[in-house]
């Protein structure tokens, strides 16, 4: 183990308070932040440069950091520095040293407990080891590293301790034999928390959205034949076959939770709180959002329905599903993610819940899909007839699949329609807030199911 | 004038004058059939070991391509005018619908004499003279056998009917009822309501997977057998290159099975391959089973011997993947059949097309995907036919060069050997108004002079008329036309060709799919030796961006193949690419200049 002194990370402080918030899995972006407060950190690996563990908090929140410490910083990552340490060395979000990373994979080959953490592979699997790192992407709150070919290795940028419900859900689908996942590997840990997971990489993967929303850009843009109106299922990219699988894909996924982790009910008295709860999320954005007022009583209405429904039933689900959070690939479609709902509490992501949140989550999505590219343009009636036939073919389809495998979710009309409206509540706050040029999507939404009670 | 013997075994083939089966009759009652050596040997081609794994293949109908006596139909002796053509455009192999003396009833594969050409397209010696014009160039020849029955005009057959204890009554699958092999499906869909028909001069059923005037042989009895090992053995003794082995699951019959891929037949097939490799080798057998590639591979027999039943087999459920991914401009039709496509012996090789002289087959899709095809490629009913599309490549794709070319690039990259159908280089259409699969068999349009310079006759004897539309019709869309234009799709389509040849990667190589998170993408490694070449394709119509993870040849330069432009060299991170819609890249991975090396 290693004698070298821990470096005076310490004296990072002032840089991270101006680093923290340009990274895009800060919590609070765009707001200054108070006080940074180093809470543990431990040498990985020696060497120049060294691997660095940090856990920090930053205003009451707690964040994860892999640094880069070494003497001088190589010229590809100059734009990962943040900043220089006491001893004269630099420090640099090492989660870009493709090198660095390399190593990772020898620690967790070797049940490692480098840097006071537990780095250990899934029972019975074997890491492979040289492999080449690869950095992927922006992520919303976490940031993902690929190990050639192999595995992908989770870093939770906002790690919080008790149980994991990624690696918990990802786990029991695993044990059940689901194809609807990728199997876990390895995890990182730190007493009761966990800090990464690793799960089998899916090369052949394209991601849902871009697979939906080829096909809206074809119908989109299909040419009308002497003036024969295109629909959605004679158009050249029809989706509804994917659409089909993927919900029969959810509804294999719910089966296996429940089998699983079993199944709960929940009575009138809780439908009620949650009719409340939804009246709750409404309410709050009533005065921010004046186009709201005119669908009120029908929102409210349609959220009531749901306190008169007989006691439904209640499992693990996804939490957060849409069309980002499944992958398409080779063999079929695969879901990621089981940390629930990103904005939720962590108390609260772990509760079980009605299936159909899914299923309201992935239609609103097919919504999204339909509508995105027609966002900020000037309303033009054929592409808007065209999208929507798009959203309500796919939306059915999906719907199709998955009663080919669980309950077909149109059974419970109320509840899946409530769900759906709280969802698009949902989304007419955050559009307002952040994209005002999609306001519409979700506003028209509501408009619809409202107008089709 | 003498009365025609109208229960001669001859009778019914028209071959007065020429050689043929059933001349003559032995004492025994066999019949007299002609042999190879009564007839002209062609010059043998250039030695090539398993030629037939990077060999482009091109279907020509004898009927179609050229007229060299003016009667209307296409001929043997003006097929062997056009070798110098199809030497220039770089093809390695022809591969011959049937041309056997046939009644016709079904485009030829109605054989009624296996020993004689149809009079029509010449003679064996016709044959034999295009066959050594064609070695000459370094071009092989294979044509069709249909191992699993005859006409029902076949001598073997009015013997087998007319005589049951006769040397040929045993030659097809007689019963006395039509309940036998009910687990059996019945192919021609459209024409046929049952397996077995009753022949009134035996008094029985016989027995047919095809057209009721197609009985199938019985391949229990040995001397069936023997007698179309030895009808292989005169045409590769005339030098004929291989044959592709018309419908091969149906063989033999077992009750209780559905009568396709049974163990018996693989056990005839291997004798068919045993008389290849002892007696000629370097010639092939290309198997042609409809069938799914998991059942497919079974026709290329032992992996352990590198296959002992066929070299090569086509690759049906790919074709119409290729026409229903870019079509949903999604990679996954693509992929998830490759995906489920088995490895092969190492002495074979799959053959892939795009179209043929059949219909666009949509046997191997699931009944969704048919109906997909149908809405997408068949709007008119007429396009229609059994359970497929009778259409050509050009008007499939609405003529759209674009998608043309990348049809070609997707054909001449993914792993087998490409098979082309005749005109589709020069973008021909088609006429749906024909008969059957009439369509895509129009006359080869040569020039805008009459008849397509297809044949000197009256425009109104041509075998089919020729195709005449303003958009496809031969005044436009001819091969002088193409070769005049640079930059048409003839030239275009040589020159890839050229590049093909000159890359052992795309006819030997292992390939593997590059995934990338674009779904519109379709992007694969072909690499034989140290040949690496990776292709990548657009199956959208739009611009699309791709990031491929080619970290594994860190420090190579992409070299792009048409144009031998040099890429930016492949770093750690992904590597990315952007395409034109329907564009299509093809580079060869090399390693970087080293310093002083002269460039």
């Amino acid at each position: 183990m290693t004698t070298r002194p821990l470096p005076a990370v310490d004296s990072l402080s002032a840089d991270l308070a101006t680093w923290l918030p340009e990274q895009r899995w800060f919590a609070a972006k765009g707001r200054a932040v108070g006080g940074v407060r180093v809470e543990r950190v431990a040498v990985v690996i020696d060497g120049d440069p060294a691997l660095v563990h940090v856990l920090l908090d930053a205003d009451g929140e707690r964040y994860q950091l892999l640094l880069g410490v070494g003497a001088e910083v190589p010229e590809h990552l100059r734009g990962s520095v943040i900043g220089r340490l006491d001893d004269g060395s630099r420090a640099y979000d090492a989660a870009h040293d493709a090198e660095l990373m390399s190593r990772l994979p020898e620690l967790f080959a070797a049940h490692s407990q480098a840097g006071g953490l537990d780095w250990q592979p899934e029972p019975g699997v074997r890491i492979p080891i040289g492999q080449r790192a690869r950095p992927i992407g922006v992520e919303q709150s976490n940031t993902s590293i690929v190990f050639g070919e192999h595995f992908i290795l989770k870093l939770y940028r906002r790690p919080a301790p008790g149980r994991n419900r990624d690696v918990d859900l990802h786990r029991a689908l695993a044990r059940a034999g689901s194809g609807q996942v990728a199997e876990p590997v390895a995890v990182l840990s730190n007493e009761n928390t966990v800090l990464g997971f690793a799960q089998r990489f899916l090369g052949d993967a394209a991601e849902g959205w871009a697979t939906a929303t080829a096909s809206v850009r074809g119908l989109l843009a299909e040419a009308d034949v002497t003036g024969v109106e295109v629909s959605a299922g004679e158009a050249g990219g029809d989706f509804a076959g994917e659409a089909h699988r993927l919900g029969a894909a959810v509804a294999h996924v719910h089966a296996d939770l429940a089998t699983a982790l079993g199944t709960g009910s929940v009575d009138a008295a809780a439908m009620a709180d949650g009719a409340d709860e939804m009246h709750g999320r409404l309410d709050a954005l009533l005065t921010e959002v004046p186009e709201l007022a005119a669908h009120e009583a029908t929102l409210r209405a349609a959220f009531d329905a749901v306190r008169d429904l007989p006691a439904t039933r209640v499992q693990h689900t996804h939490g957060d599903l849409h069309l980002g959070q499944v992958l398409r690939t080779t063999a079929g479609w695969v879901l990621i993610d089981f940390e629930g709902e990103p904005d939720a509490p962590v108390t609260e992501r772990g509760r079980t819940r009605s299936p159909l949140r899914d299923v309201a989550g992935m239609l609103r999505s097919f919504d999204y899909a339909a509508l995105h590219l027609l966002a900020g343009e000037d309303p033009d009636e054929q592409r808007l007839a065209r999208a929507a036939q798009w959203a309500d073919r796919n939306r059915a389809a999906f719907c199709d699949g998955y009663a080919t495998v669980g309950q077909d979710p149109r059974a419970e009309s109320a509840l899946l329609r409530a769900f759906e409206l709280d969802k698009a509540v949902y989304e007419v706050g955050y559009e307002h807030r952040n994209r005002p040029d999609w306001l519409p999507i979700p506003l028209a939404a509501i408009n619809r199911v409202t107008a089709t009670r | 004038m003498t009365v025609q013997d109208t229960t001669a075994p001859d009778a019914a083939l028209g071959l007065e004058g020429i050689p043929h089966t059933g001349e003559g009759v032995t004492a025994d009652g066999h019949l007299t059939e002609p042999q190879a050596g009564d007839f002209h040997h062609a010059r043998s081609a250039p030695p090539q070991a398993q030629w037939y794994k990077s060999a482009v293949f091109y279907e020509v109908l004898v009927r179609a391509f050229n007229d060299s006596d003016g009667n209307g139909t296409g001929d043997l002796r003006g097929l062997a005018d056009k070798l110098d053509y199809l030497q220039w455009l770089g093809v390695d192999c022809l591969w011959l619908p049937p041309f056997y003396a046939s009644p016709l009833r079904d485009g030829g594969y109605d054989i009624s004499d296996f020993r004689a050409v149809l009079p029509e397209f010449g003679t064996v010696d016709d044959f034999s003279y295009l066959l050594d014009q064609a070695h000459r160039r370094g071009i092989r020849v294979i044509t069709d056998l249909v191992l699993n029955h005859t006409s029902d005009a076949h001598p073997w057959f009015q013997e087998s009917r007319q005589h049951p204890d006769g040397p040929y009554g045993d030659f097809y699958v007689w019963s006395d009822t039509d309940d036998r092999y009910a687990d059996a499906r019945i192919i021609f869909v459209d024409t046929e309501t049952s397996n077995w028909t009753y022949d009134p001069v035996r008094g029985q059923f016989y027995w047919h997977r095809f057209f009721s005037h197609q009985p199938d042989l019985n391949y229990e009895n040995p001397e069936v057998q023997d007698a179309m090992l030895d009808v292989l053995r005169f045409w590769l003794d005339i030098g004929i290159d291989g044959f592709r082995l018309d419908a091969v699951p149906y063989l033999f019959e077992e009750e209780g099975t559905n009568c396709e891929n049974l163990p018996r037949t693989h056990e005839f097939l291997k004798r068919c391959r045993k008389v290849v490799d002892d007696e000629f080798p370097g010639r092939v057998l290309l198997a042609e089973a409809n069938q799914w590639p998991a059942d497919v591979v079974e026709y290329f027999g032992d992996p352990g011997a590198g296959g002992d039943e066929c070299h090569m087999a086509f690759h049906f459920p790919l074709m119409p993947r290729i026409f229903m991914a870019v079509r949903r401009e999604s990679r996954f039709p693509i992929s998830e059949i490759l995906a489920q496509t088995p490895s092969i012996p190492t002495g074979a090789q799959w053959g892939i097309f795009l179209r043929n002289h059949d219909e666009l087959t949509l046997e191997m899709v699931t009944d969704e995907e048919r109906d997909y095809m149908y809405t997408e490629y068949a709007k008119d009913p007429r396009m229609k036919a059994n359970i497929g599309i009778r259409r050509r490549l050009a008007p499939l794709l609405d003529n759209d060069r674009n998608q043309q070319e990348l049809f070609t690039a997707l054909l001449l990259s993914l792993p087998g050997s490409p098979v082309l159908y005749y005109g589709d280089e020069i973008g021909m259409g088609d006429n749906i108004w024909l008969g059957d699969r009439d369509a895509v068999r129009t006359p080869m349009q040569w020039s805008p002079d009459r008849n397509a310079g297809f044949s000197r006759c009256d425009p109104g004897r041509l075998y089919l008329p020729t195709i005449a539309d303003p958009v496809y019709g031969f005044q436009a869309v001819n091969v002088e036309a193409h070769m005049n234009n640079p930059s048409s799709l003839l030239h275009w389509t040589r020159r890839m060709l050229q590049v093909r040849t000159e890359h052992p990667a795309f006819g030997l190589g292992d390939f593997v799919e590059l995934g990338s998170s674009n779904p519109s993408v379709l992007a694969y490694l072909r690499t034989h030796d140290d040949d690496v070449v990776i292709c990548v394709n657009n199956l959208s119509r739009f611009p699309q961006p791709v990031e491929l993870h080619l970290s594994e040849h860190d420090g190579c330069v992409p070299v792009e193949l048409t144009g031998g432009v040099r890429f930016p060299a492949i770093g750690e991170l992904p590597y990315l690419l952007t395409l034109p819609g329907h564009g299509f890249y093809w580079f060869q991975i090399t390693r970087p200049h080293e310093e002083g090396e002269p460039q």
